[in-house]
């Protein structure tokens, strides 16, 4: 009953994205028909079914339904109630779910800006058709190759071999459930990082369904960027959320000793972000000065291609072996897709590049305009490299057979150096005038910032930093946050001088005068966070393997690790076997961890799961590597100031809320100056 | 103090910093080299998902380990351990891939991309005496 409902719902949403398109397309030739109300049922339509198929497949989860395929081999009725939800999202036919039910979402609040406007809109109903079809392709792949509510007909004593497509067959539940991947289950994070990167993707299709219908419609100009800036930058903040939670759950969970391994699953979703930024500022330069209108086409096609290529990557079993992915069904049909979209845009984009690649040319290099052409250089070539290494080995086995290996020592190569590069760019570029900038002013901004981080350097190398990776990344990061603050500093002084405030009242006042270049600022800020937790976690970490009989010490960077002994506990759903580990500096006890490994009952698949004593010189992180009645081994890692890498990547991420909600002041209070790098 | 004063003051402090950093970048040297754990990050778990045998927990991946240590102890350079490796796996036990052969192209793609970005901004601007200087 449950199947039959989803799966009607997913029926309705199709024909729902079908009737979009059909309507998108009238309505673009015949502009009486381009308003709000005409789009009404469809759009409902699609929300609505893709709502109810999503709440199906809960209650199925929920409700441990396991004449549900999908329940059957996902879930097991001991699983805990947070991974029972969280499991609709886990495999490959619920993530793509999550995925309609997310670009659903997007439709809607797309809509609802469309018939706020009592004026006929060709633009966004063109939107509305291109994403119909988007729609209709991931409701009707879940009607078919992607079905979440296929019924078991064939179950085994746990799980389901075989199902159908079709949910009103004759069904046979399964006794229990297979349970969800052990690594999925032994963690929130798992239950929040999927749709936090999904609004990410997915809110991409936003600039990409408004840019195609800009090019199809022909009209050049920059409207179709200021109407999805707003989503921009919110699909931006979530998956630079998204992806840092990530790299936190590799580190909780996987016991590695790592955050980021450039596996092609970190960079499906890095490559993305890659261009999503570069898109960001470049749309800066064609709102400003017109510049740059085919280039944005490009970017974000080209963005919208690798959400699809992401979703190709991490769903359809390619990276396990590039022969396995023609063995789901999915694999193959996502790839069409990739293929169909691009040479669709790309063709559009070639048949009016006549409208878009009139626009201004610069100036000067040494401009604001030209740092963001830099940003744009450094970021896309970023993105090429981590695309080569992504998928050259992928067809050089597809192609010839043999296998080669691209790993971190190349991807880290490569990308230490665009790094700083892009830091460098971060720091100069916020305070470069436009359109074209004398040396003399420019180095009059950063005059102060980079004698602050030279002096902060010179304090590391006199206290005996050595590493010339760190001490670049502490100039570079330093260099960036003295530029924000030093430019606020400025700023504020002057609007108190000005209003008699308070400096921190100035302060504030000035971020709220234009939300959209402080909110960038923050954004940068937690960038450099972000870079100096990474350059003095990476280059500063200790690493041993140590062995203990019980009772026995041994020291790791200071700390001393003592072993007491090994534990076992049964929880509902896993057996958990430890090792209960003191440690303590200078003979006094700090803290008790207990690094262990779970066994997952029905999979009996085992995960060890790494305890981490956090604090703010950093993380001692103790991950179990085998445990019997003779002793123990473990390994432990230091990692100086790691929690940086967090707080900065979320401030990056949560920066687009200043842009977003800061409320400007009253007009009349509005300062007629305006001071330091933000001059229109 | 004079505005001059200040200036030079200013430039002299600028000026030691600099020395200070470009002195200490210039004695650096980056961690001690950990030979057995750098040549470990560089060679793929044959067993695993493009994971370096230093990272995996696999009993393959730890027999590997063992070998580069058996060898880093014997004397044998980076160079020969890697062949060793590579003479038994195959070209694709290298996760740094080689400036040579087949991954060649790996390395060139990414300085064409940054030639051809390079080219088309110095292309399309302005010409340089069209620049009307901003007052600013």
């Amino acid at each position: 009953m449950t199947a039959t409902i989803g799966f009607l719902a997913v029926l309705f949403a199709a024909v729902s994205s079908a009737g979009m398109v059909v309507r998108g397309f009238r309505a673009m030739r015949d502009p009486s028909r381009a308003v709000g109300r005409y789009f009404q049922w469809p759009v409902y339509g699609v929300l609505a079914g893709a709502f109810v198929a999503m709440s199906a497949l809960e209650i199925g989860l929920l409700r441990d339904d396991f004449s549900i395929e999908y329940v059957a081999n996902n879930s097991a009725s001991t699983t805990p109630f947070v991974f029972k939800v969280a499991s609709a999202w886990a495999a490959l036919e619920g993530s793509i779910l999550l995925w309609g039910l997310v670009l659903a979402v997007f439709i809607f609040t797309v809509h609802r800006q469309f018939a706020r406007s009592e004026q006929t809109d060709r633009l966004g109903a063109g939107a509305l058709a291109v994403f119909g079809v988007i729609a209709l392709f991931f409701f009707a792949m879940m009607l078919t190759v992607s079905n979440p509510f296929r019924v078991c007909i064939d179950p085994s004593t746990v799980g389901c071999f075989q199902a159908s497509n079709l949910p009103w067959v004759d069904s046979s539940a399964a006794l229990e459930g297979r349970g969800p991947n052990p690594l999925l289950q032994n963690h929130f994070l798992m239950a929040v990082h999927p749709p936090l990167l999904y609004l990410g993707y997915v809110g991409m299709s936003v600039p990409y369904a408004f840019a195609m219908s800009a090019l199809m419609l022909g009209v050049s100009g920059s409207e179709w960027l200021r109407r999805t800036r707003p989503w921009v930058l919110i699909a931006w903040g979530f998956l630079t959320i998204g992806i840092v939670l990530g790299g936190l759950w590799s580190y909780e969970v996987l016991g590695w000793g790592g955050y980021w391994a450039w596996d092609p699953v970190e960079n499906a979703s890095f490559m993305p972000w890659l261009l999503a930024t570069a898109f960001l500022h470049s749309t800066v330069v064609q709102e400003r000065r017109g510049m740059l209108q085919a280039w944005n086409f490009v970017l974000v096609i080209a963005t919208f291609a690798l959400t699809i290529l992401g979703t190709f990557l991490t769903r359809s079993g390619v990276i396990v072996s590039v022969h396995s992915f023609t063995q789901s069904a999915i694999g193959p049909v996502l790839l069409w897709f990739l293929m169909v979209a691009l040479v669709a845009s790309f063709g559009l984009f070639t048949s009016r590049i006549n409208v878009v690649a009139s626009s201004p040319r610069l100036d000067s290099l040494a401009s604001r305009e030209g740092v963001f052409l830099v940003n744009n250089l450094l970021l896309t070539v970023f993105a090429i490299v981590v695309l080569t290494g992504t998928l050259y080995p992928m067809f050089v086995e597809a192609f010839s057979g043999s296998q080669v290996g691209v790993g971190r020592p190349y991807f880290d190569r490569m990308a230490i150096p665009l790094s700083y590069a892009l830091l460098l760019a971060m720091g100069v570029g916020p305070v470069t005038p436009y359109r074209a900038a004398r040396g003399s002013v420019v180095w009059e901004r950063v005059r102060t910032p980079v004698r602050i981080a030279l002096g902060a350097v010179a304090v590391a190398v006199v206290i005996r930093y050595r590493n010339p990776f760190l001490l670049l990344g502490i100039l570079a990061a330093t260099f960036v946050m003295s530029v924000i603050l030093t430019n606020l500093h400025r700023s504020a002084r002057a609007m108190a001088d000005k209003n008699g405030l308070s400096l921190p009242r100035a302060a504030s006042r000035v971020m709220r005068n234009d939300p959209g270049y402080w909110g960038g600022q923050l954004s940068h800020f937690g960038v450099a966070l972000l870079a100096f937790g990474i350059a003095f976690s990476a280059n500063l970490s200790v690493e041993a393997t140590v062995e203990l009989a019980p009772g026995e010490t041994e020291t790791v960077a200071g700390y001393d690790i003592t072993y007491i002994g090994q534990f076992t506990r049964e929880e509902t759903n896993r057996t958990v076997i430890g090792a209960e580990v003191e440690v303590s500096r200078n003979g006094r006890l700090l803290s008790r961890q207990e690094p262990r490994i779970n066994q997952y009952g029905a999979t009996s698949q085992s995960v060890a799961t790494p305890a981490v004593d956090e604090s703010l010189n950093g993380d001692l992180y103790l991950s179990l590597k085998s445990i019997d009645e003779q002793g123990v081994r473990l390994g432990v890692w230091w990692f100086p100031f790691i929690w940086l890498v967090w707080v900065g990547g979320l401030l990056a991420g949560l920066a687009v809320l200043w842009s977003r909600l800061a409320r400007k002041p009253a007009r009349d209070m509005e300062p007629v100056a305006q001071v330091a790098g933000h001059e229109r | 103090m004079s505005a001059d004063l200040r200036k030079r003051v200013g430039w002299v402090v600028t000026a030691t910093l600099a020395v200070i950093v470009v002195v200490g970048l210039a004695m650096g040297d980056a961690r001690p080299e950990d030979r057995v754990a750098s040549i470990g990050a560089s060679i793929r778990c044959p067993v695993c998902q493009g994971e370096a045998i230093i990272d995996s927990p696999s009993p393959t991946a730890k027999a590997m380990m063992e070998i580069v240590g058996e060898k880093v102890a014997a004397g044998e350079t980076d160079q020969q351990i890697e062949s060793y490796f590579q003479a038994r796996f195959g070209e694709g036990i290298l996760l740094d891939p080689p400036f040579a052969g087949k991954t060649l192209l790996v390395w060139i793609l990414p300085v064409l991309a940054i030639a051809g970005g390079v080219w088309l901004i110095l292309t399309r601007r302005r010409k340089p005496e069209a620049i009307p200087m901003e007052q600013v």
